[in-house]
């Protein structure tokens, strides 16, 4: 346990001492910023909401503002975790040391969920702005935080398998975009497709997971996915650092 | 401390390193000499377990080093090829944070990490950031890193490649230092280094090993020896007075001045011992010729090779000793 919080203490000082973190982060926040006003507009001029009966319902995975820029920032949150480090050549420091390649990815995936966490707080705000002028479902709010944390689980995990693998930062941000991406896209095919083939593509969606969970509705069967994808990815990635690409 | 048994290691059809073979004894520096490219860092980090070998073994301390990887790690402190660190952090802190993932406790780690920083001469350096530190600190904050828990091996891989004279003069004297006291397996490209450091050495070729044994003697080639011969008179009647001299072969010949003032620059091969010398002075003296300076040549690492593969087998090991495993799929 001890070389992993030595990992993930590194990593998140690593982090934290790189601009990357604040350039995505306050981009995010930005982005949120901007889709939550627009969302809150949308409910004062009273329109209808098609399903989602109130703004935080909608903001959370509500609307396609919110998938978007995720598919991007996941990549370049989680590709410095394992390429960066084979890029830099510190990879094979590191694992000639009594460390063990389990304890290497549990490290740097503690250290991605942190980033994930990173990008959520600040938007606490947003409920507290809302509970100022309005109601605010507090089992709803919960179960949305609770569905981005599940979600962090699976992205993060996919990120970091991508980082595995990769050769360099580039190469791990783009596999890992594609993958996410291509997961995100088979979800919304749901909606053209019909009987079982659209029963597991709903399952795959994070999208319908998140409504979900933003009207308070706290399914299991989508916990069990994040878990059980996260426990394969990472299995994966811990063999992944096993294997080297030929110089 | 390590032994080494048919390791191997093959890239499709190529093999990067094809069956070598030797030992470190505890207290010894043994030098790992072989051009770029030769195999030298895969070698090493077969031995460290950053890479699987395709067959052979490896023991390090008595410990299987493929087998128990983890437990074997202990035994030796490695500084990598071009000593990546992490350019972010402070030199003190990078080791503390070293020292943690080789298992020290947060004060056995204080104090592993200001002794190794005094042993590695870059206490002075210690609260500044590695990315800003010169190459020869980055250096010896890699060599300080491998120090951190005292461990009975160091296994270095060309750690004075990229310094300046000085640095380099430094880091070899660090080295020599721990003669006696911890076994060094130590990579280069360069003879003088091996020559300057170390007590024994394992030479590498494209893959094989070439040759072991003593590096002054490798340096100076054995049987014969090459000498540079200077002295009044003619290459011509040099040539006539050394032909009776036995087992003197003449590799080269320089001619400056004419008549009188003529002076002759010889390169030649003659067997050791003074029996020889005395031959060569004899004759010299007998043509009425004479000397005005006569020195060894030495060797550079190509004539090593070329002697190692060609003419002088006798110290060869890797082909006797080598016995690969099976080969791994």
């Amino acid at each position: 346990m001890k070389p992993v919080l030595a990992i993930y203490r590194r990593e998140l000082r690593a982090f934290f001492a790189s601009p990357v973190a604040y350039i995505v982060i306050i981009a995010w926040l930005y982005i949120c910023g901007l889709s939550y006003w627009a969302i809150l507009s949308f409910f004062a001029d009273g329109a209808s909401s098609g399903g989602s009966d109130n703004p935080l319902a909608m903001f959370f995975g509500g609307t396609i503002l919110f998938w978007l820029p995720l598919l991007v920032f996941v990549p370049v949150l989680t590709m410095r975790l394992l390429a960066g480090e084979r890029a830099s050549g510190t990879l094979e420091a590191l694992l000639t040391t009594p460390v063990t390649a389990t304890q290497v990815v549990a490290g740097k995936y503690l250290a991605g969920l942190t980033y994930w966490v990173a990008l959520w707080v600040p938007t606490l705000f947003f409920v507290v702005i809302t509970a100022q002028y309005g109601d605010v479902d507090p089992g709803a709010v919960a179960a949305s935080y609770l569905g981005l944390f599940g979600i962090g689980v699976f992205y993060v995990s996919a990120g970091l398998l991508g980082s595995a693998l990769a050769p360099t930062q580039v190469v791990s941000a783009v596999l890992t975009f594609f993958f996410i991406g291509a997961l995100f896209i088979l979800g919304i095919l749901q909606f053209v497709t019909y009987d079982l083939t659209r029963e597991v593509l709903a399952y795959l969606s994070v999208w319908t997971h998140m409504s979900d969970f933003a009207k308070g509705v706290v399914d299991t069967r989508y916990l069990v996915f994040y878990v059980s994808f996260a426990t394969l990815a990472l299995f994966l990635a811990v063999r992944a650092l096993a294997w080297r690409p030929v110089k | 401390m390590l032994e080494v048994e048919g390791l191997t290691k093959r890239y499709g059809a190529r093999l990067a390193v094809d069956g070598i073979s030797f030992s470190v004894a505890a207290g010894d520096v043994v030098g790992f000499l072989g051009p770029n490219g030769a195999g030298k860092s895969t070698t090493l980090r077969m031995i460290t377990g950053f890479l699987a070998p395709t067959a052979g073994r490896v023991r390090v301390g008595g410990v299987d080093a493929i087998r128990a990887p983890t437990e074997a790690r202990r035994l030796f402190g490695y500084m990598p090829e071009g000593v990546p660190l992490h350019h972010e952090m402070r030199a003190r802190e990078y080791l503390a944070f070293r020292a943690e993932l080789k298992g020290l406790g947060r004060q056995g780690a204080k104090k592993a990490v200001d002794r190794s920083l005094e042993q590695a001469g870059v206490a002075d350096a210690a609260d500044r950031i590695v990315g800003q530190l010169s190459k020869g600190y980055r250096q010896r904050v890699g060599l300080a890193d491998a120090l951190l828990t005292d461990p009975p091996l160091l296994i270095l891989d060309e750690p004075t490649a990229g310094l300046d004279p000085n640095q380099i003069r430094q880091i070899r004297a660090l080295i020599r230092s721990f003669r006696g006291d911890k076994a060094v397996f130590v990579s280069t490209h360069i003879l003088p280094e091996v020559q300057a450091t170390c007590d024994r050495v394992v030479i590498i070729d494209r893959g094989r090993m070439v040759g072991e044994g003593d590096p002054t003697e490798l340096a100076g080639g054995g049987e014969t020896q090459r000498l540079r011969l200077r002295g009044p008179g003619s290459a011509a009647a040099f040539r006539a007075a050394l032909a009776g001299v036995r087992g003197a072969a003449i590799e080269g010949a320089r001619e400056d001045g004419a008549g009188s003032d003529a002076e002759t620059t010889l390169e030649l091969k003659l067997p050791r011992g003074d029996a020889s010398l005395d031959a060569l002075f004899a004759a010299v003296v007998a043509a009425g010729l004479g000397i005005r300076a006569l020195e060894p040549v030495e060797k550079d690492l190509e004539d090593v090779f070329a002697s190692l593969t060609t003419e002088d087998r006798a110290t060869v090991g890797a082909d006797e000793s080598a016995a690969p495993g099976e080969e791994a799929p």
